[in-house]
C-alpha cells in the first residue's frame, strides 16, 4: 500500500510532486522520496511523513520526476527502504506500489550476477532488472517491456533514466491513473494529486505499459500500441481539500447529508439490474466498516424482503466452500481492498454473478465485478470511513427499498435532513464520560447491533480507546465480567421491537455499576431516568434511526479523539485502504 | 489587497433562523448573504479573502469549501466582538486590507470607492440608527463613532466596512472595531467617511424580506427545470435544475426557485419570493413576498405572504398568514413590526392554522386543526 506520483512537463517537478504526495498520504505515510531528472538523477528520500519533512525534497531540479509515499510491506520504514530505488550506477530510478511476489528468487539471481542491493525492499529488483536490459539496449521503454514479464505480483511502477526525457509507467493489479494536461502529463495512484491541474484522465488496464513524454503519450499492451479513452473526472478541487476544517474526518462527517442525498438520487430503483432484484440469495463480502454496512443490510433485507443474506469477511471468504449460485456483493470504498477483490474473483470463478459497491470510479474492483454501483460520496481522505459509510448504506437501503414490498422512497428522500439535524447536537457530556475510559462498550439489538460494532470501531481507530460492540443480549455471556464504574456503555435504545428488552439490559448494566450513555429518541419518558447521559435523536422511522445514530457515534468518536489530541485523519498503524492480504 | 469577512457572530436578533447557521449564512434570494459579499469583492479583483468563522463554523466552512473561489478560513473560538474576530486573522494580514461584515449586503461599486483609501469607513444613512455604530462627520472626516447609542445624534451609521492599514492592529483596545476607531480619532488620526450606495442589513428576521426584495431585483432569469406548457410566467423568474412546475401555475417575477422542487398544479407565486431547493408546494397554494428555505412542504389551499419559513417545515393544507402590525420583544428590546410570520426550522403545523404577526421557534409542532397563532412561540414547543 503506497502512493506514487509522476510528472513530466513545463513546470518544476519536485514541488508539484511533493504536493501530490501529500494528497496521497492516506495511502501510506511511513516514508517518502522523490527523484527528478535534473543534473543526472537527483534523489531525496526520508523516513517519516512528507507533510512534516518535505522542505528539502521540493528543491530538486528538473521538469520530470517521480515520487512515492510508502506503506511498508517488505523491509522496515527507514531512509534506505524508502523509494525511489536506483540501480547500481544511480542512473535509473523507480517507484513502485504493490508487491513483487517472486522478488526473493529474482534478487538471488541478481546478486549472483554482481548487483549490489541497498534496501530490503521487493522493489529494488525491478530497477536492477531494468539496468541489465538497459545495458543491452539503451532504450528505457524496451528495457521495461523486457522486465515486466519476469515480475509476478501486483505493481504500478514509474521509471526514469538519466538521458531519457520521459517516464515509463506500467501497471498490474495496482491502481494507476494518467492525468492529461496541456503539454504535461501526470501519473498517480488516484486522481487527488492530479485534479488541481487537469480533469482529463486515462485509467490504465492491467498489463499496460505507458511512455509519457512532454508532448505525447503512448500506451502498449502486450507490446502492441493501444488507445485508452480519456475520461472527464467531475470531482472539483474543493472536494479534495480540507478547506477550513480542522480535520478531513470532520469535513467528511459534515458532508454526509449531501453524500447520502446524492447517492440516493443516483441509484434509481428502476435502473437496478434484474439480477439484484431477482436474487434468490445474496452473499456480501467486505472488510472493516464495509462489513458493518453489510451486516445492517442483512438485517434490513431479511426482515423486509425475506431473502436470505450471508455476510463474510472478504479475508475469510476463500476458506468457505463457494456459494453455488446467487448474487455476491463486494463492498469497498476504495475499490482496491485486496481481500474484497480476491473474494469477488473467487465468486466469479464459482459461477456467481457479482456486484461491486465502491466510491472510486475506475478502481480495480470495477473491472472485477460484473456490475458496479457507485457511491456519490466524493473522495474520502480521512482513514476512518464516515461519508463513504453513509453512502454505502444509501445504496444498500435503496436495494432493500427496490426489492421490498413496502416502499421507503419518502423515508430515503428525507433522510439527509435528519442527518443534518443531528450534526447540531452537543455531545460534550458524553465526550467527558468517554475520554478517560480504558474501555467502552457499545450495545444494541437488531440492526443496532452492527451500528454498535461500527461505533466501537470508530472509537478505537481514532481515539485509541479500547472499544467493543456487542449484541446487547450477548453481553451476559462473558463480557459482563468486565463491567465496572470505569467502563462506560453506549446503549442504542430506539422505540420498536427491541425497546423493552434493551431497557432491561440497560438496567442490568446499571446494576453492575457501569455508567450508561443512551442514544434514544426525543420524547422517551423512561430511558432518561435510568441512564446517566441521554442523547435524544429526533423521532424517525427505523432507516433514519440507523443513519442518525451512526452519525452521533462518529461525532462522539471524533470529539473524544480531539480532546485526547489524537492524529485523527491518520491514526497510528492504519492505512486508508488495505491493498495487501 | 486582502479582505477579511467577519462571519463568526450568531446574530441572536434574527432568531429563530440562526439555529444551524450564523446570520451570514441565511439564504436571501437563495444564496447565503456572505456569498454576495464574496461576489462583490471578486468583482473588485480582490482574490485574497479570509473569512473568520465561529458560531456553527462547520456549516460555514462546508459552504465556503464548495465555492469556486478559494477562501481562507480562520476560527474565532469565542465570539468576543469584531476587533477580537479581526485579531484572529491578524497573522494572515500582509498590508492594507478591507474588513466587511459577512451578514450585510454591499454593492461592488461602494467597495471600489473605499478600497483605495486607507483608514476609511463606508457610511450610510439609516432610519433606525440606534442599532448600529453611529458616526458624526465633519467635512468628510469622522469626528466620532458611538456604538448602538440609545439616543442617536445622527442618522449616519457605520456599515461595518472598513479600509484599514496593517498598523490598525496596534490601535485595538476594546472588543469592537468601533472602539479602536474612536481611539484612533482621539489620537488625531484622519478617518475618512465614504458614502455607500447600496447596503442592506437585516436586524430582525422580518427585515430579511426587504433584503430579499432588493437582491431579487438584480437576479438574471434562467430556466433549468421542467415547466409545464400551461404555466404562465411574467417577469424575471429563475427555475432550478430538477424542479417541476405543474400546469396552470402562475408565477410573477422577480421569483427564484431552487433545485428539485415540486410545485403545483394551480399554484400562484407572486413577486419577491425566494423558494429554496426540494420544496413542495401543493395545488392551489399562493405565495408572495416570502422566503421559503430548503426541504419545506406547504399543503394545498395555503396562503403564505410576507413570511420567512425555515428549512424542513411541514405546513398542512389551508395554512394562512395575515400581515399585521404589532409590538414584539426580541432580545430584551420591544420593537414595532409589521409582517406575516417568521417560522424557524422544522416547524410542523396542522390544517387550517392561521399565523398573525408572530415568530415561531425551531422544532415547534402545532397540533390539531384551526389553531390561530398570534404570539411568539419558543424553540421546541408543542402547541395543542
Amino acid at each position: 500500500m503506497c502512493g506514487i506520483v509522476g510528472y513530466i512537463g513545463r513546470r518544476d517537478a519536485a514541488p508539484l510532486i511533493v504536493e501530490g504526495l501529500k494528497k496521497l498520504e492516506y495511502r501510506g505515510y511511513d516514508s517518502f522520496g522523490i527523484a527528478t531528472l535534473g543534473r543526472g538523477i537527483e534523489i531525496t528520500k526520508h523516513q517519516g511523513r512528507i507533510s512534516e519533512k518535505a522542505t528539502t525534497a521540493a528543491k530538486l531540479q528538473g521538469k520530470t520526476g517521480i515520487g512515492h509515499t510508502r506503506w511498508a510491506t517488505h523491509g522496515i520504514p527507514n531512509d534506505a527502504n524508502a523509494h525511489p530505488h536506483t540501480d547500481c550506477s544511480g542512473k535509473i530510478a523507480v517507484v513502485h506500489n504493490g508487491i513483487i511476489e517472486n522478488y526473493a528468487s529474482l534478487k538471488r539471481d541478481l546478486q549472483l550476477r554482481g548487483h549490489l542491493f541497498r534496501s530490503d525492499t521487493d522493489t529494488e529488483v525491478i530497477v536492477h532488472l531494468v539496468e541489465e536490459e538497459y545495458a543491452k539496449k539503451p532504450d528505457l521503454l524496451s528495457a521495461v517491456q523486457a522486465v515486466i514479464p519476469k515480475l509476478e505480483g501486483s505493481y504500478a511502477i514509474l521509471v526514469i533514466a538519466d538521458g531519457e526525457n520521459r517516464i515509463i509507467a506500467a501497471k498490474n493489479a495496482s491502481p494507476l491513473v494518467i492525468g492529461v494536461g496541456d503539454g504535461e502529463f501526470f501519473a498517480a495512484s488516484d486522481m487527488t494529486p492530479v485534479i488541481e491541474f487537469t480533469e482529463r484522465a486515462i485509467f490504465l488496464e492491467d498489463g499496460d505499459i505507458v511512455t509519457l513524454a512532454k508532448k505525447n503519450i503512448e500506451i502498449f499492451h502486450n507490446s502492441k500500441p493501444v488507445t485508452r479513452p480519456v475520461e472527464l473526472i467531475d470531482w472539483s478541487l474543493e472536494d479534495v481539500r480540507k478547506g477550513g476544517f480542522a480535520h478531513y474526518m470532520l469535513k467528511e462527517i459534515y458532508e454526509q447529508p449531501q453524500a447520502f442525498y446524492n447517492t440516493i438520487r443516483s441509484v434509481d430503483p428502476k435502473d437496478l439490474p434484474e439480477k439484484i432484484l431477482r436474487a434468490k440469495s445474496i452473499t456480501l463480502v467486505a472488510c472493516g466498516s464495509s462489513f458493518h454496512t453489510g451486516l445492517i443490510f442483512k438485517y434490513l433485507l431479511e426482515a423486509n424482503c425475506g431473502i436470505p443474506a450471508r455476510l463474510e469477511f472478504a479475508s475469510e471468504f476463500k476458506y468457505f466452500p463457494g456459494p453455488v449460485n446467487g448474487l455476491v456483493i463486494g463492498i469497498t470504498q476504495s475499490g482496491e481492498t485486496a481481500d474484497t477483490l480476491a473474494a469477488l474473483k473467487y465468486a466469479k470463478i464459482s459461477g456467481c454473478s457479482t456486484l461491486a459497491i465502491t466510491n472510486v470510479l475506475g478502481s480495480s474492483v470495477t473491472r472485477v465485478a460484473d456490475t458496479t454501483l457507485f457511491m456519490r460520496a466524493g473522495p474520502e481522505i480521512s482513514v476512518g470511513a464516515t461519508k463513504s459509510f453513509i453512502a454505502q448504506l444509501a445504496i444498500l437501503m435503496q436495494i432493500v427499498n427496490s426489492i421490498s414490498e413496502t416502499k421507503y422512497n419518502d423515508v430515503l428522500q428525507q433522510a439527509h435532513k435528519a442527518i443534518e439535524e443531528v450534526l447540531l447536537m452537543d455531545l460534550s457530556e458524553a465526550v467527558t464520560a468517554c475520554k478517560n475510559a480504558q474501555s467502552i462498550f457499545y450495545v444494541g439489538r437488531g440492526p443496532f447491533y452492527p451500528v454498535s460494532l461500527e461505533g466501537a470501531l470508530k472509537m478505537k481507530e481514532i481515539s485509541y480507546i479500547h472499544a467493543e460492540g456487542y449484541a446487547a443480549g450477548e453481553l451476559k455471556h462473558g463480557p459482563f465480567a468486565l463491567l465496572s464504574p470505569e467502563t462506560p456503555v453506549i446503549a442504542l435504545c430506539m422505540p420498536g421491537d427491541t425497546y423493552s428488552v434493551m431497557i432491561s439490559n440497560i438496567k442490568e448494566m446499571k446494576a453492575r455499576g457501569a455508567p450508561v450513555i443512551a442514544i434514544g429518541t426525543a420524547g422517551d419518558r423512561e430511558l432518561p431516568d435510568i441512564v446517566d447521559i441521554f442523547i435524544a435523536l429526533p423521532k424517525s422511522p427505523l432507516f433514519i434511526q440507523i443513519l442518525t445514530s451512526l452519525v452521533i457515534e462518529q461525532l462522539l468518536a471524533y470529539h473524544t479523539a480531539l480532546t485526547l489530541g489524537r492524529d485523527i485523519d491518520k491514526p497510528r498503524n492504519l492505512a486508508k485502504s488495505v491493498t495487501v492480504e | 489587497m486582502q479582505a477579511v469577512i467577519l462571519a463568526a457572530g450568531e446574530g441572536k436578533r434574527v432568531f429563530p433562523l440562526t439555529r444551524n447557521r450564523p446570520k451570514a449564512m441565511i439564504p436571501v434570494a437563495n444564496h447565503p448573504i456572505i456569498e454576495y459579499v464574496i461576489d462583490a469583492l471578486q468583482k473588485n479583483g480582490i482574490r485574497e479573502i479570509i473569512v473568520v468563522v465561529g458560531y456553527r463554523k462547520e456549516q460555514v466552512t462546508r459552504f465556503l469549501n464548495g465555492l469556486e473561489v478559494p477562501v481562507e478560513v480562520v476560527v474565532q473560538n469565542k465570539q468576543l466582538g469584531t476587533a477580537h474576530a479581526l485579531q484572529c486573522a491578524e497573522p494572515k494580514i500582509k498590508g492594507d486590507f478591507l474588513v466587511l461584515p459577512g451578514d450585510n449586503y454591499i454593492d461592488p461599486q461602494s467597495i471600489a470607492r473605499v478600497m483605495d483609501i486607507p483608514n476609511a469607513i463606508l457610511v450610510k444613512e439609516h432610519p433606525n440608527p440606534s442599532n448600529f455604530g453611529v458616526v458624526l462627520l465633519n467635512n468628510g472626516l469622522v469626528t466620532d463613532i458611538v456604538e448602538k447609542p440609545e439616543h442617536a445624534p445622527s442618522f449616519m451609521v457605520s456599515t461595518g466596512i472598513y479600509s484599514l492599514k496593517k498598523n490598525f492592529f496596534s490601535s485595538i483596545r476594546g472588543n469592537d472595531i468601533t472602539d479602536a476607531i474612536s481611539g484612533m480619532i482621539r489620537a488625531g488620526e484622519r478617518i475618512t467617511a465614504v458614502p455607500a450606495d447600496d447596503w442592506q442589513d437585516a436586524i430582525f428576521a422580518w427585515d430579511l424580506l426587504k433584503m430579499n426584495r432588493r437582491l431579487l431585483s438584480s437576479l438574471p432569469p434562467a430556466r433549468e427545470g421542467t415547466v409545464s406548457r400551461q404555466t404562465i410566467i411574467h417577469g424575471p423568474v429563475r427555475v432550478g435544475k430538477g424542479t417541476t412546475i405543474g400546469p396552470n401555475t402562475v408565477i410573477t417575477g422577480p421569483v427564484v426557485i431552487g433545485n428539485d422542487c415540486t410545485i403545483g398544479p394551480n399554484c400562484c407565486i407572486m413577486p419577491d419570493t425566494s423558494i429554496g431547493s426540494r420544496v413542495n408546494l401543493d395545488p392551489f397554494t399562493i405565495l408572495g413576498e416570502a422566503i421559503i428555505m430548503d426541504d419545506t412542504s406547504i399543503g394545498s389551499h395555503s396562503r403564505i405572504i410576507d413570511t420567512v419559513v425555515g428549512e424542513r417545515c411541514t405546513l398542512a393544507d389551508h395554512t394562512s398568514v395575515s400581515t399585521m402590525a404589532g409590538l414584539m420583544e426580541i432580545e430584551g428590546c420591544t420593537i414595532r413590526s409589521e409582517f406575516g410570520a417568521v417560522l424557524g426550522d422544522n416547524v410542523t403545523s396542522g390544517p387550517f392554522t392561521v399565523y398573525k404577526n408572530c415568530v415561531i421557534g425551531n422544532n415547534v409542532t402545532i397540533e390539531g386543526q384551526e389553531s390561530i397563532i398570534s404570539r411568539n412561540i419558543p424553540d421546541g414547543s408543542m402547541v395543542i
